[in-house]
């Protein structure tokens, strides 16, 4: 894409909001790459900057400021805010188990951060960056597909998961200020994001517990995104003309199935004892959790449950047709060359460990 | 039906919520957060009646007949000042008050109005510190107290909390007087205030910010804190809070004449500590025996009540909040005695002058300690008996 086929110029100021955590500095970098030389990069009081820095030094002329500072604060959003053309809004709350917890750091800082925007005439974009965890999954036939269209969680207090709920709010806000204040935005959601700096193996591979994993995926295919590629695709989200209301998936090209995955990962990293669960059973075994924690008066917490199920485990094909044929994204890292990136980071941490 | 109403829609809300729900006789007519966001969340998650953006709307337009306060500590006085002179009981989350002479303030309002307060001490009521409280009332110690140990731990790599506070030099908690140990401290301090009879005792408090939480850059939080606490010749007592220390624990021990008892709040365990000693080697034998018949009945008490699904997380609360709504609603005794309530917020007031969090110590009456004077508090004159929760509907 040539310099004037993008929204804004390379002059124009672009906030990246959580531009220290693990797809931050890949993003500031995406943008330092294509050219981008006026970067605010907001983060917490409490993080470390200097993977930020290490990335802006490589790129003579480019000038990325760091404001420090709190979401749920106006003023700060105002400050993060002046005279923006792009907003790329990476910052989220994962992890949280608490949903007010994840509600706040998500929503009630993305409509800070909106309201703060709708007094920057020069705003062109809010790209917001969502989740596949909004999807919910159900009501379709097994290996059924899911892309844009699908509809999102309508009761997403039921998933049992701070972060889905939260999620679903974030993107419902920002339609809302898209629709009714005239917020020009898009939303990206990545499927899982992987690469070194997240060595976690994903919960829809499966899940350890008293020291066994219990293998749910199975034949499962695994909406991975390499954390280059995912970078790529949310400044593609901010950059390209006429994607105004869209939503996009990020996943990459062939992806692997679940029980692939863990039969390369105990190859590459470490051995463990795995069991596999078949979907029938790990279906039933949801559902009686969830039955348990209604009866009980959430004795045990519902966090696992049909929905969750269908979102996480039930077996089903991914398309990122609409990412490639509006923004021209294609995956710079090739997933067979994204795992091994990710394997060696896992041996390599746990040799540090 | 007793309508409840409730004053910040952050995470301890949640619990508040799901606690109400679990009590028949009652809904949540109510709730509001200065952040209308918040409000909404909460009642979209739980049956409530309507959300509103202030506390004068809740109360003018929903009625509660309770209002739960779980807003940050430092608003506690204000709202439940506005909730008493509208005419609601009010529970209020721990800590109680900001300082002792609030507490006092509400009291006085709540019982000039003929109204009804209790603190969010929860952990007072979980199932284990009942099953003390009526062995204690048994008269298993064999006479007053002589001794007790709280230890209240926090464990500060958790995500979260520490992160948003570590992090953050505005965070709310740093404008409380005794800081992190202000907002946390409440629960180790009530176990010891309970079984104390003075309204005067002895408070001396030792606090630094733990060598870890330096290397942190932090200079403000501190995060390890020993206090003695003595009532002239009689009861004495040690309370410990550390970020530091592993295991991170919350436990409680009361020594009496004859015997003591161990509370785990973590393991929900009661050990009874048998004062008499065995002969020659069988004391090397037997108690270890016994103690291993008691984990095993602690285990069964705990799955019978796991089956019995009366063994939620805050299990603590739905006994606070039913007791305290029974008070309300039939006159019941209060299951929290105001004096035990003011003795709680008169010893942290003592414990954060001392390590020198607070620095707006004239505000009390604690008196100023002189070499080897220790300060004392002064509470009022209100003589309320603790009384044993009963389990039912409100």
């Amino acid at each position: 894409m040539k310099g004037s086929d993008y929204l804004i110029g390379r002059d124009e100021p672009i906030l990246v909001t959580g531009a220290t955590g693990f797809l931050g500095p890949r993003v500031v970098e995406a943008l330092l790459e294509r050219g981008f030389r006026n970067l605010r990069c907001f983060a917490r009081h409490s993080s470390p900057v200097a993977r930020i820095e290490a990335v802006a030094q490589r790129y003579e002329g480019a000038r990325v400021g760091i404001v420090k500072g709190n979401l749920l604060s106006p003023d700060d959003c105002a400050e993060a805010t002046r005279d923006v053309a792009l907003v790329l809004h990476l910052a989220a709350a994962r992890g949280e188990k608490s949903f007010p917890d994840a509600y706040i750091n998500s929503v009630v800082t993305t409509r800070n951060l909106l309201e703060a925007t709708l007094l920057q005439p020069t705003l062109r974009r809010f790209v917001s960056v969502s989740s596949f965890t909004v999807y919910t999954n159900r009501q379709k036939p097994q290996r059924g597909l899911l892309d844009e269209s699908c509809p999102i969680e309508g009761r997403a207090d039921l998933r049992g998961e701070a972060y889905c709920f939260a999620k679903v709010k974030q993107d419902e806000i920002v339609a809302e200020y898209g629709l009714k204040r005239g917020i020009p935005y898009t939303i990206v959601r990545p499927g899982y994001i992987y690469g070194p700096g997240n060595e976690a193996i994903t919960g829809r591979v499966g899940i350890g517990t008293f020291g066994l994993f219990l293998h749910l995926g199975g034949p499962n295919t695994i909406p991975l995104t390499y954390v280059d590629n995912c970078a790529h695709a949310i400044v593609l989200a901010g950059l390209t003309k006429g994607v105004d209301g869209q939503v996009f998936n990020v996943v990459d090209d062939d992806l692997p199935s679940s029980r692939r995955f863990l039969r390369m990962y105990k190859r590459e990293v470490r051995s463990f004892r795995s069991v596999y669960v078949p979907h029938a059973i790990s279906y039933a075994l949801c559902g009686l959790w969830e039955k348990y924690s209604m009866w009980s008066s959430g004795q045990l917490p519902p966090s696992f449950n049909r929905r969750s199920w269908n979102a996480y485990w039930r077996r089903t094909r991914y398309s990122n047709d609409k990412l490639k044929a509006r923004l021209g994204w294609a995956p710079l890292v090739s997933t067979p060359e994204g795992l091994r990136r990710y394997f060696e980071s896992c041996r390599e941490k746990r040799q540090h460990a | 039906m007793l309508k409840v109403g409730i004053v910040g829609c952050g995470k301890i809300a949640d619990a508040h919520a799901s606690q109400i729900l679990r009590i028949p006789g009652c809904e949540i007519a109510g709730v509001c957060d200065r952040e209308p966001l918040m409000a909404r969340q909460l009642s979209e998650r739980y049956p409530v009646r309507k959300a509103f953006r202030d506390l004068p709307s809740l109360l003018s337009d929903a009625r509660p007949d309770v209002v739960h306060i779980t807003t940050p500590p430092e608003s506690h006085y204000e709202l439940a000042r506005m909730c008493l002179e509208s005419g609601s009981h009010v529970y209020v989350e721990k800590p109680f008050t900001v300082h002792l002479d609030e507490a006092r303030a509400l009291i006085g309002l709540a019982e000039e109005r003929g109204l009804r307060l209790t603190a969010g001490h929860d952990d007072q009521f979980s199932h284990v510190a009942r099953r003390m409280r009526a062995l204690v009332e048994s008269g298993y110690l064999g006479g007053r107290p002589i001794h007790m140990e709280s230890y209240y731990c926090y464990d500060l790599s958790e995500p979260g909390y520490a992160r948003a506070l570590l992090g953050d030099s505005r965070h709310w908690v740093r404008r409380l007087p005794g800081k992190l140990l202000q907002n946390v401290i409440s629960h180790g301090i009530a176990r010891i205030a309970e079984f104390l009879t003075t309204d005067s005792p002895q408070v001396i408090a030792h606090g630094f910010v733990s060598p870890r939480l330096k290397t942190m850059g932090e200079r403000e939080i501190v995060d390890e804190l020993r206090v003695i606490i003595s009532e002239e010749e009689r009861a004495t007592a040690y309370f410990t809070f550390s970020s530091q220390m592993r295991p991170s624990i919350h436990q409680f021990r009361i020594y009496g004449p004859k015997n003591g008892l161990l509370l785990d709040q973590d393991h929900e365990t009661l050990i009874e500590l048998r004062g008499g000693r065995f002969t020659s080697y069988v004391e090397k034998f037997a108690p270890p025996l016994l103690f291993a018949r008691q984990h095993v009945r602690n285990l069964a008490t705990n799955l019978r009540t796991f089956l019995a699904c009366d063994f939620h997380m805050k299990s603590g609360m739905k006994c606070l909040i039913e007791s305290f709504y029974r008070s309300v609603a039939e006159g019941a005794p209060l299951p929290i005695p105001y004096q035990e309530i003011l003795r709680v917020a008169g010893i942290m007031d003592a414990i954060f002058q001392q390590i020198g969090t607070d620095r707006s110590a004239d505000r009390f009456t604690v008196q100023v300690p002189e070499r080897t004077e220790r300060p004392r508090l002064v509470l009022g004159g209100h003589n309320h008996t603790r009384v044993k929760p009963s389990l039912g509907a409100v």
